[in-house]
């Protein structure tokens, strides 16, 4: 099965450019075979393709905030993500790895990057 | 003195296209950089997934959307939930094709030539918008 991974992307605050340079870690780098991404505003038109994307797809979805947005529009058109990532949880674990800002995450944010690749790449299928 | 609102600008940050990565830059070159003062952001899927704030600013106060590519997906998404913006930007009128499959999402930076066109336009857009304001 296919792996899709969705950022919430937001663009207020930092822990949404860390949910998407996470993603693009995952969907850019050498794991880029195995995991891919969609844009998630398509989830809010209800795009066809994007929608069967997400049915036919095992979904890691990556948030920033507790609206969890990138979850919700998952769950929007009928998606159930196998793993849910709330970026605040992931920092709590790793206090060093914080991020400046939403225009540059630092080396405390692509810390944060990393630990949640790694997630994603060891343990599926568990909400975080 | 009278009133001159914020302007809302609403990018697409499209994950899957450069186009995304270019309206989120240029978007953040206007809140940070361009007209700090004058611009609030609101997170697109938080029109869907928010408190209901996002789609009452929206209703009431003018917004600007820029989209990576001709879905338009901030456009509609803002029309849908809240209200018709006062702009619409289509990132793909600059770039022309600006979602194609095998060019890399994250390859645009902040500092390209295409990026600080779009913000200047947008910055354009916000000082008409305020001006015109009744």
């Amino acid at each position: 099965m296919k792996k899709v991974v969705v950022p919430c992307s937001g663009i207020g605050k930092a822990f949404g450019a860390v949910s998407r340079e996470a993603t693009h870690l995952l969907t850019e780098g050498r794991h880029s075979n195995d995991y891919r991404t969609i844009c998630l505003p398509l989830l809010m038109t209800e795009d066809t393709e994007a929608k069967q994307v997400i049915h036919d797809s095992e979904v890691y979805t990556i948030d920033g905030c507790p609206a969890k947005c990138a979850s919700t529009l998952v769950k929007h058109v009928g998606g159930k993500p196998v793993m849910e990532i709330m970026v605040p949880k992931v920092l709590a674990v790793n206090k060093d790895h914080k991020p400046d800002t939403v225009l540059d995450i630092g080396d405390g944010g692509r810390l944060l990057c990393q630990d949640i690749m790694k997630i994603v790449l060891e343990s599926g299928g568990k909400e975080q | 003195m009278s009133f001159k609102p914020k302007v809302g600008i609403v990018s697409c940050s499209g994950e899957d296209c450069p186009g995304g990565s270019v309206s989120r830059a240029a978007t953040l070159a206007v809140l940070h950089r361009l007209r700090p003062a004058d611009t609030v952001t609101i997170c697109l899927p938080l029109f869907l997934a928010g408190s209901g704030a996002e789609r009452e600013f929206a209703r009431h106060f003018p917004t600007i959307t820029v989209d990576g590519c001709g879905k338009m997906c901030a456009a509609k998404g803002t029309a849908k939930y809240s209200s018709e913006p006062a702009v619409k930007i289509n990132i793909g009128d600059y770039i022309g094709h600006a979602c194609t499959e095998d060019d890399g999402k994250t390859m645009v930076s902040e500092d390209t030539h295409v990026v600080e066109q779009v913000a200047n336009d947008i910055a354009s857009h916000i000082d008409r918008l305020r001006s015109e304001w009744r």
